[in-house]
């Protein structure tokens, strides 16, 4: 398990395929973690990675698979784990005879909020002569995702699917606006960490960086610039419609648990009977 | 139980030597608590005594001293002297040693104000009640009992201001029903003083509304006051009780206040001429109720109500026209009566001197400012915590054996098929 590839291939990584391997992994979940071939295609040096389709170790199948994807060919495997081990490489060897150099895909599944890239590794296996003996080792390789604009937006609100009965228009409002928060904390974190590094620059902390300086007044001569009283006035107006609605919603919320508690309060200690008498008897 | 003559000596050196930490102050409490009955008995010895401690740094055993030494009725002159003690005792004392022995406190307070009224100077309490007040209350939000008889006093003296200030605090947690009741009743009537009538029928509202097994003679007078408040602030008066509101106030409680609920009869046609008639004729029940003053500001209101009726039906009125309508004397009256309204923001208008018009406008308040945001934002602040509250007490009460039990006994009723494990509320 060693350093980077030197095999000169560049990897691109379309994001079905690690949602179909979470999806996968969580399917599977209870069970140890059993390997995946994945057959793909290949362009020439830049193999890309795409549309995997769940396929069993035996090597036989793989003929049949021949048969039924064509234009396709076994690229690799994938699992799930957080670090490469021995007893993947011996799958690895089974493969080779298929393909002389298949490409191993880790997707670590355990979720570290801490970390900011994809838990998703390629490796790829090389000769290396250790200690004297040839051994076939796995080593890291580089990758980038591909994908379009549009097939990004998609894959994203496939990922974010609720489930079926969740439906209603508070569970969706919830939902819409909880991504809009969690858009916002990230603009507003980032502005931090810019605004501190500003501060610093100007302190003298950090040594001026122009182009830096360059990048950000350019991003600020981006924003919005309309300053005209008029906009002041329906920015405000509209501003201050929703936080009356917001007031008012409140207010219904309160007096709801206000009926409520007198309700209970009149049933637990109020000695006059109340209207309506008993309910009917069944 | 024998008595020596030196023990007070030694229940002397025990406090002084006592009153260090909080470990200390828990036994001198128990001391103290046994030495109570050996106090009382020795009172008239124990004036010299006081001198030897520190108001602040011995709080806890002052107290037991003043209390013993305040229980014995004594003289006028005795009095004075005593007053100042207590004063300067309640202003040195230390909150946290006063508050282990609470009723003494209340007990020593309460004749520190009745010394006080019967030196016929009730100013000289008004400070150190608040103060004591202050003190005595875990947090603002803590009826004491001490509150009612603060604002008793504010009542006499017309320090209404001071009296205000004591109602700010939204009180959440009461200890006695009595003092609730009181409490409210006598701050509606400074409120009344001062003219906010809003929080005053707030008040009255709640000694209306408050939980009580009978009728309280509490309840009939604010009953009465909050009909005549009613009119003054909002101009009508709604006879019917919200269900809060406990069954035996709404049995007999308007049994007890008839001639003020047909004065708001005869309001809500909005002739002046009947309402003054009415007033006229039962003039001397309003008088024995001492509301008489609040009867005539209804009467007063009353051409308010009808200006403000003709703001929904004229864009432009001639003065001249405004005074007949309303039943005033002449178009000056009338220019007044609008200009004082305008100026209490109770309507939006504009008078035109030169051809006696007064011309009816909107509400000029377009909501789009940053203080209408600030002012928005803080009420939803303030709704969060409430609600929190309420949720809190909301949860409480589902737990409430009496409500459980109550809750529970219906279901019986059902059939078997109709059980279900979850208990339902009932809004029947």
């Amino acid at each position: 398990m060693a350093s980077s590839s030197s095999s000169g291939l560049t990897f691109k990584l379309h994001p079905l395929v690690i949602v179909n391997i979470s999806d996968h992994h969580t399917r599977v979940k209870s069970q140890s973690q059993p390997p995946h071939a994945s057959p793909s295609s290949a362009n020439g040096c830049d193999a890309s990675v795409s549309a995997p389709a769940a396929a069993s170790p035996p090597p036989r199948v793989f003929g049949a698979d021949k048969k039924v994807f064509p234009n396709f060919y076994i690229l690799g495997w994938y699992s799930t784990g957080s670090d490469a081990q021995e007893s993947d490489m011996l799958i690895h060897k089974s493969l080779m005879d298929i393909n002389e150099s298949p490409v191993y895909l880790l997707l670590n599944p355990s979720i570290n909020h801490a970390q900011k890239d994809l838990p998703v590794t390629i490796y790829e296996s090389e000769l290396h002569v250790i200690d004297g003996i040839p051994q076939l080792i796995f080593v890291r390789s580089s990758y980038t995702i591909e994908t379009v604009e549009a097939e990004r937006i998609s894959v994203d609100h496939v990922a974010h699917l609720k489930p079926s009965d969740g439906g209603s228009a508070a569970t969706q409002l919830a939902a819409h606006l909880t991504s809009i928060h969690s858009a916002i904390k990230m603009l507003n974190s980032r502005i931090r960490v810019l605004h501190h590094y500003l501060l610093a620059m100007q302190k003298g902390d950090i040594t001026s960086e122009n182009s830096l300086l360059r990048q950000v007044s350019s991003l600020l001569r981006r924003l919005p610039a309309i300053e005209s009283g008029k906009f002041q006035d329906d920015f405000l107006m509209e501003y201050n419609d929703t936080l009356l609605i917001s007031y008012l919603a409140m207010f219904t919320n309160c007096a709801s648990t206000m009926n409520d508690l007198v309700d209970k309060f009149n049933t637990a200690y109020d000695r006059q009977s109340r209207r309506g008498g008993r309910s009917a008897f069944m | 139980m024998m008595v020596k003559m030196n023990s007070v000596d030694a229940l002397v050196a025990q406090i002084q030597g006592l009153s260090g930490n909080s470990s200390d102050i828990h036994q001198l409490h128990g001391h103290l608590k046994q030495s109570e009955q050996f106090l009382h008995s020795e009172s008239t010895r124990l004036a010299p005594v006081l001198a030897q401690l520190d108001p602040a740094k011995h709080s806890l055993g002052y107290l037991y001293l003043l209390e013993a030494l305040t229980s014995v009725p004594f003289s006028k002159e005795r009095a004075n002297e005593l007053v100042v003690v207590v004063a300067g005792f309640i202003n040195a004392c230390t909150a946290k040693q006063i508050r282990l022995a609470p009723d003494k406190f209340i007990s020593v307070c309460r004749r520190f104000k009745d010394q006080v009224m019967l030196l016929e100077a009730p100013m000289r309490a008004v400070a150190p009640l608040l103060t004591a007040i202050q003190k005595l209350q875990p947090s603002t939000e803590h009826l004491t009992t001490l509150h009612p008889d603060f604002l008793l006093v504010c009542l006499s003296t017309k320090c209404y201001k001071t009296g205000l200030c004591l109602l700010e605090d939204n009180i959440s947690e009461v200890d006695q029903p009595r003092d609730f009741f009181l409490y409210c009743y006598y701050g509606g009537m400074i409120c009344i003083g001062q003219k906010h009538f809003r929080k005053a029928l707030e008040l009255l509202h709640n000694v209306v509304t408050a939980p009580m097994s009978t009728l309280s003679a509490i309840a009939v007078e604010a009953y009465k006051k909050y009909i005549l408040v009613s009119l003054i602030h909002l101009g009508q008066f709604t006879t019917s009780f919200p269900k809060y509101t406990s069954s035996a106030a709404q049995r007999s409680l308007k049994n007890y206040c008839q001639p003020y609920l047909e004065l708001a009869n005869s309001y809500s046609t909005g002739k002046i001429s009947e309402l003054q008639t009415f007033v006229q004729m039962n003039r001397d029940k309003f008088v024995v109720d001492t509301n008489f003053g609040l009867v005539k500001q209804v009467v007063s209101s009353m051409y308010k109500r009808n200006i403000q009726r003709l703001t929904q039906t004229y864009l432009t009125l001639s003065l001249q026209d405004i005074a007949n309508t309303v039943q005033l004397s002449s178009p000056k009256e009338a220019e007044m009566h609008v200009l004082q309204m305008i100026q209490d923001g109770e309507i939006y208008a504009a008078i035109n001197q030169k051809d006696g018009m007064v011309r009816f406008l909107e509400d000029p308040e377009q909501y789009k400012t940053c203080e209408m945001i600030e002012h928005v934002d803080s009420s939803i602040q303030r709704m969060m915590a409430l609600s929190k509250k309420l949720t809190a007490m909301d949860e409480k009460m589902s737990c409430d054996p009496s409500y459980v039990s109550k809750a529970g006994r219906e279901r019986q009723r059902f059939d078997f098929d109709d059980f279900d494990g979850v208990t339902q509320r009932f809004n029947l």
